[in-house]
């Protein structure tokens, strides 16, 4: 398993880059394409391979989009902005489909169900998970993120605030990132809370479940590690170390067999979830990595695998992955 | 059966004496003697056969009184047996005093004297007399005396027998004290001439004639002659034990295995004939020891030590017998048998190895000035003896005399360019000053190790990869620890196998159950020696950032040495640099139980102490302790009590003034100690550097902060981001915002790799300050993307768009644009406060209540103050509709685009285009407020200033007062930021003094394999190491509290800033 750079970008926003995400190809759409957010407050689409600009930039994601998903179906893609809306789009057209909020709290991390009937977003200080269903954009229901028992009061200040959710990719489980660290896991079917995993005790900003086992879930922390959970068992499997700053985003590669991470130390690295060891360090970019994301298979090319990374160094970088 | 007869006085008989039945009371034989007035010849007789039957007294008894005044008078002319009998008496007496101790002697030596004194006064000439007393001389060691005497005899008589053989071993004796070879090459010559002289003179001598020419061929270096003299000795006389030892000593030292032995059994014989000679009894035991039969070379040695008064043999005797102890690791007896033997000795030339066990001794009982003196008298002896070069060199470098030993150790790779020990001491003494050269020298001795095909210790290996370590050649260093460690269970850990292959995975670091599921499988074995490169390994791990392995290292150490400390504080430092507290607390705690004076220990706990609202009070206490522990000498714990002084000036409950400055004025005292006792201490220079900002005094603080700068800057190790900080600060504060800016900016990037969130704050503060508001703003946005759930950033950020909006619509020309992007920047920053407002009633948990109704009132206020902004906007519109007419036309097209798009989007929902509505119509009022009141000032010049600053309130207004708040700040931030640099700088510190243990360690290890060496050694590494990193887990979280408290600090400030505001408007 190896990266090969590909094609980099430089100055591909105006600002820091902080949201990447790949657009599954569609009936319509014969490729899947790359969706990236910035500081700059728009959101560009890039086509896979050479990178060349799919459409002109889409505005008005006021104070900068933090995080972005796109529907399973390859048609509309979300993304949240510091202002905390959720603007759900067009991915071709860039017209606004809906625009929701969750008072009164705002939204970090959000990520689409597999199916593509709910959309989940970290609600921030709220202590919570917002979930819309898709079809009106009406609110299902809000998870609250339960105090682990016998913590420790908290006088810090951080407390139970909500950064990053994954959806397990058989849909049954959902997991939700805090900055204390602590990950709270859901029965995504019945809505009900099932128990924390611990470990981490500095925010998880990035998670992600294995394609493979549908209960192991990846998870990239500020203390610089990258835990592996069985979600379901709600025990730690595994521990990877080496980035020498934060662990800012952590995506798994579609064959299951490695994960890629972006930290602030300005690196990518590859991870063979095997043998548990980096094998791989990318220092293309010059300032932090927001995001890294693997190219889900289906539409043409299927086969070469892909690897994204945006940086606060306002470049984008592709690599094949092999 | 001898017989003798003694002639009855007066008559022709004679009384028949059996010499071998004469009487036990010698008084018997004397009256008879006195009685028949018997020639003196017969006393003498009678005298000298008690003498051979050993009954001394007798024989005394009978002489004495035979050289009575009574005697003399009686037998006055009877010269010659008068005289025999004085001369026997000297000889007796001569004996005596060479065979007793000291006092005795001195006695015995007189009346020798006196008794040849008198045989003289009777015949001067008589040459018996003469060879008495030279023997005498002999025995006293006046050698010159006695060939006097020898000398007078021969030039009567030039064969007279006694006097050659005398007169042979007087020059022999001198030759043995002759120090020049040359001239004692003469004394061997005459000798063995005067030796043959008598022989020819009486050819049947004894034996023990050709001995003497024996060992004058030996000492004249012709061996086989000596064998041959020997050899005809023993034909002569096979029981000659010192013929035989000396054959045996011939044959010992052809050094061949068929000479040894040859020359054992000729020892043994000796033995066997005579079991009490000590020569034979020391080398048997010399034998005996070097076939490890030890306690054989103790009986030997102790017949020999009994059998002998001679003190060179006792010597020897007690030489073996301590080398027998010391080879058993009973070093006790060892020295105090070393000792013996030295104390037998008159000088060290006679015999010198004593003097290097017991220098040996001396050293493991760190005893280094006994054992440089012992090691000195060596050097007397064999100046170029590399083995006590390098015990002295050794000794020096315990003594802190460095350029001594480094010297020493040159000295000996001169003499011997091949000793890799020297070089390895080398390199190791010069790890602190010469890189370059310790380098260089530890390489030497890998590579004579190498030639030498011998195994290469692991404290070299483990030198050299420190060495690399260090230089930052992590590579290197890592294959330096590899070949070190060798193979193990950790080569497994090494390359992954253990970290993928567990199931049960855990980061509680004190959870051992790991190691445990894994000695199920296979054994986990950790030598001793190997644990140091272990920890050290571990510590580039930790450089590497593989903190997984790092601590499986140390979790594998602490497994099997549950006592090795600094693992403990390693994992503590770890787990505190993942923000784990509470496990970083157990973890001291578990290294508080094995010492708890331990300083690196007291000193974690502390800072750590200071960072929780409950404990910071008694973090002071753990600094003091840590302070006591190290007898005050360790600037580190003076730092931290400094920093603790300074923290406590700045804690809100301290905040009476007298206390503030009570703590201030401790903290300036103690920062100014560990200045006195490390003029370059830079932490120190912060320090007081932040107490002058404090106080305003710029220009000084300014001063002394660049030079810590500069000084750090130009060091590799020394990682000091808060002078940084501390500088930008001082820019700032003198209103050179450009400089701040580019302080800050390359601050956040060389040391957080732009993560720290307090940073970018100071950094849109200065931008604001500037008056760029979209640098400001942008600046903000990230911090909060990197700290989301600060929410004092969404406040300035609030701040800052309407800072920008207001002054945009404050200049005299605008575009459509600006206008446009002001009307977002409003709907943006009415969207930022309104989420804030509603959001204090959401955080009903994890937030300080305290800061929560803080928030709260402050959000209210915020809204209160948008209200009254909105209707003083909406009367100032009515009011001014005329002179605002152009500015309402940009408007209105503005709202007019608005709907079309709005239109466009018609299948938006409902609840969206109310939002919509609502916000155009905010954004309305606020453009509305902001003409007028822009207006207003601009009507009235005079009140221009107060109107603005109403209009500002949470800009401009604020603004200000943040500025008083803000220095304030400042100068709290500095001083938390003091604390930290403290802490980093005192690691590096920390990390030298441990290095230079280390290396230490590893010098007494080489010489003296002592595993306490190597424990402290390895100990003090490790502590060092931990504060090392330590700092930066410390630092972050440490700003992160910052952050928080200056949260606090803010809204107290804010909070006036609204009555203030209302004021103003009612002054208007």
């Amino acid at each position: 398993m190896k990266l090969a750079g590909l094609k980099s970008v430089d100055g591909a926003h105006d600002e820091s880059i902080w949201a990447a995400a790949w657009v599954p190809a569609a009936d319509h759409r014969p490729t899947a394409l790359l969706l990236t957010g910035a500081l700059d407050e728009t959101v560009r689409l890039w086509r896979p391979d050479d990178l060349a600009s799919a459409a002109p930039p889409v505005q008005g994601h006021a104070l900068g989009v933090v995080s972005l998903s796109a529907h399973p179906a390859g048609a509309i893609a979300a993304a949240v902005s510091l202002d905390s809306y959720v603007r759900v789009f067009d991915v071709d057209s860039g017209a606004s489909v809906a625009t929701l909020d969750a008072p009164p709290s705002e939204v970090w991390g959000i990520q689409f169900h597999p199916k593509g009937n709910a959309l989940a977003a970290a609600g921030g200080g709220s202590g919570s998970v917002k979930l819309w269903e898709t079809e009106k954009w009406k609110p299902i229901t809000s998870l609250p993120v339960p105090r682990p028992e016998g913590a420790r009061p908290d006088k810090t200040g951080s407390g139970k605030f909500v950064l990053s959710v994954a959806w397990s990719p058989d849909g049954k489980l959902l997991a939700c990132g805090s900055m204390d660290g602590t990950i709270a896991v859901y029965d995504a079917v019945r809505m009900k809370f099932l128990h924390h995993l611990e470990g981490h005790h500095m925010p998880v900003r990035s998670m992600v479940f294995s394609p493979v086992d549908t209960h192991v879930l990846f998870t990239a922390s500020d203390d610089c590690h990258i835990h592996i959970y069985d979600a379901k068992e709600k025990s730690l499997i595994g521990a990877m170390s080496g980035h020498a700053s934060w662990v800012l985003s952590i995506d798994v590669s579609p064959d299951g067999m490695a994960v890629a991470t972006g930290s602030s130390d300005r690196t990518v690295r590859l991870w063979d979830i095997n043998t548990r060891a980096s094998v791989q360090t990318m220092s293309n970019h010059n300032d932090q990595v927001w995001a890294v994301a693997f190219r889900p298979p289906g539409g043409t090319g299927v086969r070469a695998g892909r690897l994204a990374s945006v940086s606060d160094d306002k470049s984008i970088s592709l690599y094949d992955y092999s | 059966m001898a017989t003798v007869f003694i002639p009855v006085q007066g008559t022709e008989e004679e009384v028949r004496v059996a010499l071998d039945q004469l009487p036990a009371d010698a008084s018997d034989i004397l009256d008879i003697l006195k009685a028949e007035q018997a020639p003196l010849h017969l006393w003498l007789i009678i005298a000298r056969e008690y003498f051979k039957q050993g009954k001394i007294e007798q024989f005394r008894q009978i002489l004495e009184e035979g050289s009575g005044p009574e005697i003399d008078e009686y037998y006055a002319d009877v010269k010659y047996e008068r005289i025999a009998i004085l001369n026997a008496l000297g000889a007796f007496h001569t004996f005596l005093g060479k065979v007793e101790r000291a006092q005795q002697k001195e006695v015995h030596f007189k009346e020798a004297t006196q008794y040849y004194n008198r045989a003289s006064r009777i015949d001067e000439t008589e040459p018996s007399t003469w060879i008495g007393r030279g023997q005498l001389c002999v025995v006293k060691g006046e050698l010159q005396m006695a060939s006097d005497s020898f000398k007078i005899v021969l030039d009567e008589d030039g064969n007279n027998f006694p006097a050659l053989l005398g007169q042979a071993s007087v020059y022999f004796l001198m030759g043995d004290a002759e120090q020049q070879h040359k001239k004692a090459v003469d004394y061997y010559r005459n000798s063995l001439d005067l030796y043959k002289r008598a022989l020819r003179a009486y050819t049947s001598c004894p034996a023990a004639v050709r001995l003497g020419i024996a060992f004058c061929r030996y000492k004249l270096g012709q061996p086989d002659k000596a064998r041959q003299a020997f050899q005809r000795v023993l034909q002569l006389d096979p029981e000659n034990i010192d013929a035989l030892v000396a054959l045996a000593i011939m044959d010992l030292q052809s050094n061949e295995a068929g000479g040894i032995r040859r020359g054992m059994e000729k020892m043994r014989r000796a033995f066997e004939i005579y079991p009490y000679c000590t020569l034979a009894l020391n080398h048997l035991a010399n034998h005996y020891f070097f076939t490890g039969q030890h306690f054989v070379v103790e009986q030997l040695t102790e017949t020999a030590l009994s059998s002998s008064n001679h003190g060179l043999l006792k010597s020897h005797a007690f030489y073996n017998l301590a080398r027998s102890y010391h080879s058993k690791g009973d070093i006790e007896t060892a020295g105090r048998y070393y000792m013996a033997s030295v104390n037998e000795i008159s000088k060290p030339q006679d015999f010198v190895l004593p003097f290097f066990g017991l220098g040996q001794i001396q050293l493991k009982f760190a005893d280094y000035k006994s054992s440089l003196t012992s090691f000195e008298k060596v050097l007397e002896v064999h100046p170029e003896n590399c083995e006590s070069l390098k015990a002295i060199g050794h000794i020096y470098a315990k003594s802190g005399e460095n350029d001594k030993a480094i010297e020493t150790f040159k000295k000996v790779t001169r003499i011997d360019p091949k000793d890799h020990q020297a070089f390895m001491e080398l390199g190791e003494l010069l790890v602190q000053s010469d890189w370059a050269a310790a380098m260089e020298y530890l390489k030497t001795a890998r590579n004579l190790l190498k030639k030498a095909g011998e195994k290469i210790p692991i404290e070299l290996l483990n030198g050299i990869g420190l060495l690399h370590f260090e230089k930052g050649e992590f590579e290197m260093a890592e294959q330096s620890f590899k070949e070190a460690l060798g193979d193990g269970f950790w080569a497994s850990i090494i390359d992954g196998r253990v970290v993928s292959s567990v199931v049960n995975w855990s980061v509680q670091y004190r959870d051992q159950s790991f190691f445990h599921q894994l000695e199920e499988g296979m054994p986990l074995e950790l030598p001793w020696d190997k644990v140091t490169t272990l920890f050290n390994y571990a510590r580039l791990f930790e450089e590497l950032h593989d903190i997984v392995k790092a601590s499986l290292f140390y979790r594998l150490i602490i497994f099997k040495y549950p006592d090795y400390i600094d693992a403990y504080l390693r994992l503590a430092a770890i787990a505190k640099e993942r923000n784990n507290l509470q496990l970083s607390i157990e973890l001291i705690g578990d290294a508080l139980k094995i010492d708890d004076k331990y300083p690196n220990a007291l000193s974690m706990l502390g800072s750590l102490e200071l960072q929780g609202d409950e404990t910071w009070l008694t973090a002071k206490e753990h600094f003091r302790e840590a302070k006591d522990a190290t007898e005050g000498k360790d600037t580190y714990s003076m730092l931290q009590l400094g920093n603790w002084n300074y923290f406590a000036a700045n804690r809100p409950e301290k905040k009476a003034p007298k206390f503030e400055a009570t703590h201030r004025e401790k903290a300036k005292e103690l920062y100014s100690n560990v200045l006195k006792q490390h003029r370059g201490n830079m932490f120190a220079a912060n320090g007081i550097g932040i107490l002058y900002a404090e106080k305003a005094q710029w220009d000084i603080a300014k001063e002394l902060f660049t030079q810590v700068h500069e000084a750090a800057s130009g060091s590799i190790f020394v990682q000091m981001p808060d002078v940084w900080i501390n500088l930008a600060h001082i820019y700032f504060a003198q209103g050179f915002f450009q400089q701040a800016v580019k302080m800050y900016q390359n601050c956040l990037r060389k040391f957080f790799y732009n993560t720290d969130a307090t940073i970018l704050l100071y950094l849109a503060r200065t931008h604001y300050e500037a008056e760029q508001w979209q640098d400001c703003r942008k600046t903000l946005l990230r911090a909060i993307h990197l700290a989301p759930s600060n929410y004092l950033l969404r406040f300035n950020v609030g701040v800052s768009m309407q800072k920008f909006s207001a002054s945009t619509l404050q200049k005299t020309k605008r575009t459509v644009d600006e206008v446009r992007a002001t009307v977002s920047e409003l709907q943006n920053a009415i969207r930022v406060f309104s989420l804030l407002s509603v959001a204090s009633t959401y955080h009903s948990h994890g937030f300080d209540e305290r800061k929560i109704e803080t928030h709260v009132e402050y959000c209210k206020h915020l809204l209160d103050a948008a209200k009254v902004h909105r209707d003083a906007a909406e009367q100032a519109e009515q009011q001014n509709k005329q002179k605002m007419e152009v500015a309402r036309q940009i408007t209105l097209a503005d709202q007019a685009r608005r709907k079309a798009e709005e239109q466009r989007k018609a299948q938006l929902e409902r609840r969206k285009q109310e939002d919509e509505l609502k916000q155009v119509m905010q954004q309305e009022q606020h453009f509305e407020r902001v003409k007028e009141q822009w207006k207003t000032s601009s009507n009235t010049p005079g009140k221009r200033k107060d109107r603005s600053k109403q209009e500002d309130e949470e800009g401009g207004s604020e603004k200000r007062r943040r500025k008083g708040g803000r220095r304030r700040k400042d100068q709290k931030t500095k001083t938390q930021y003091g604390e930290e640099e403290e802490d980093e700088y005192r690691d590096e510190q920390d990390a030298e003094d441990d290095y230079g243990n280390m290396a230490r360690g590893n010098n007494g290890d080489n010489s003296e394999k002592a595993p306490g060496h190597l424990l402290a050694a390895a100990g003090l590494e490790d502590s060092d190491a931990e504060d090392d990193d330590m700092g930066h887990p410390q630092s972050a979280i440490e700003r992160k509290r910052r952050a928080w408290s200056e949260s606090e600090d803010d809204e107290p400030v804010q909070r006036p800033v609204q009555p203030s505001a209302g004021e103003n408007d009612l002054s208007d």
